[in-house]
């Protein structure tokens, strides 16, 4: 089998699933519905299962078999966001799967509408290293201090928060008004340069 | 405080104890102290003395300035407390005129070298002033910053992509480093997009609040 959406040897279980999902008629729309925004919402497993029970209660079907089988399902749309299929192409897949005309012209069509959230997300899952997840700062005037009574600069603080695996990480420090100058001359360098490759 | 009883950091290897340099008012003992520094064979060596009793006191700088005086090493030890008191004063006072620093003295001073030690405080006040900002308390305090902007192209749940990325590094010093602290200590870290221009909205915040202060 030539499948665009992974070049991995598939167990025979699930073009049996694929089958099997040609059986739905009325409620094939629904049952994907529920499949994009589990998609969509990656992390929302447990609403995921939740809403694969109430469909198997509402249209009389098994609950596990039915989880199975969406689980056969999900691979294709996981391996063609690595591989920024298209929607023909995914179609080409489901087909090839044993998925009938009709239904995989509905799938793809989804595929097609929630590809750019579907796409955003991926990419926002690509790794980053201490990403940086809040800036805070304060400003004010040195008054005095031990060695000089009366003084008068201005300085900066900030505070980073840098994510570090699973937990955070705040970075104090200080500026001058000098060192605050540049460092806003340098962000902005850098935001130009980004902005060459948008 | 003085500086040199927070920060174990600094120069002398023997401190004796800590000099509460802002409120300790010059004493007339004092005064009478600094008229040791007749002895001093040349207005050099009363300069070197005053510079180097500003930084705090030393064993090493006792035992010098005693043979450059001829006095016994306590005298001269008594000598650099006093003149660090009289520096420190000026300093923390900001006393700028010679008049100001003039009139700390006791009228039976001996004059040339109440002007000569005058003149030498309201030279070096500038540096003094200088350093002692630059060595305040702080949090670290950034030093270098660095950046550069990479484009992903690929990643583990997305294989091709193209989507800039931007890695800032910061180099910070500690001025006052804990016991066994470094002192420098560098962040990098990883900014999308989103994260740079949140940034530099904050960054424009600053710089317009700023600029109201400075304008009035």
């Amino acid at each position: 089998m030539q499948l665009h959406f992974t070049k991995d040897v598939l167990p025979d279980s699930v073009s049996t699933d694929f089958q099997n999902l040609n059986k739905l008629n009325e409620q094939f729309p629904r049952l994907i519905e529920i499949l994009f925004q589990f998609l969509l919402e990656p992390k929302e497993t447990e609403k995921f299962m939740q809403r694969l029970s109430e469909f198997a209660g509402e249209h009389g079907m098994s609950a596990g078999p039915l989880r199975n089988l969406m689980k056969s399902v999900l691979l294709v749309p996981q391996g063609a966001l690595k591989k920024n299929l298209t929607a023909a192409q995914i179609k080409e897949d489901l087909v090839t799967l044993g998925l009938n005309e009709d239904k995989a012209a509905h799938f793809s069509q989804q595929w097609g509408e929630h590809y750019a959230a579907l796409s955003r997300h991926a990419v926002g899952q690509t790794l980053m290293v201490n990403q940086l997840v809040d800036m805070e700062w304060k400003f004010g005037v040195t008054v005095g201090t031990s060695e000089v009574q009366k003084v008068g600069n201005i300085f900066l603080q900030l505070k980073l928060v840098v994510r570090k695996g699973n937990s955070t990480e705040n970075v104090y420090m200080e500026l001058t008004l000098p060192q605050f100058y540049n460092f806003l001359h340098e962000m902005e360098r850098a935001k130009a340069s980004m902005e060459c490759f948008s | 405080m003085s500086s040199s009883a927070i920060c174990v950091s600094h120069d002398s290897p023997t401190l004796t104890s800590p000099t509460a340099n802002m409120a300790a008012a010059v004493s007339s003992e004092d005064f009478n102290t600094l008229q040791l520094l007749l002895k001093a064979p040349s207005k050099d060596a009363v300069r070197d003395v005053c510079i180097q009793s500003h930084r705090g006191p030393s064993r090493r700088l006792a035992e010098t300035t005693a043979s450059t005086l001829s006095i016994p090493a306590a005298q001269a030890a008594q000598l650099v407390q006093s003149l660090h008191r009289l520096s420190h004063h000026v300093l923390f006072n900001n006393l700028s005129s010679p008049e100001q620093i003039l009139a700390l003295f006791p009228e039976s001073f001996h004059t040339s070298l109440k002007n000569l030690i005058t003149k030498i405080l309201l030279e070096n006040s500038p540096t003094w002033r200088t350093d002692a900002l630059s060595d305040q308390i702080s949090l670290p305090q950034l030093k270098e910053l660095d950046w550069r902007v990479d484009l992903v192209t690929g990643s583990d749940s997305v294989s091709r992509m193209s989507v800039p990325t931007c890695l800032v590094q910061l180099k910070m010093e500690d001025p006052c480093p804990a016991a066994g602290g470094k002192s420098i200590s560098t962040v990098t870290v990883e900014l999308g997009r989103e994260s740079l221009d949140t940034i530099l909205d904050g960054l424009g915040r600053i710089r317009d609040q700023l600029s109201v202060v400075a304008g009035k």
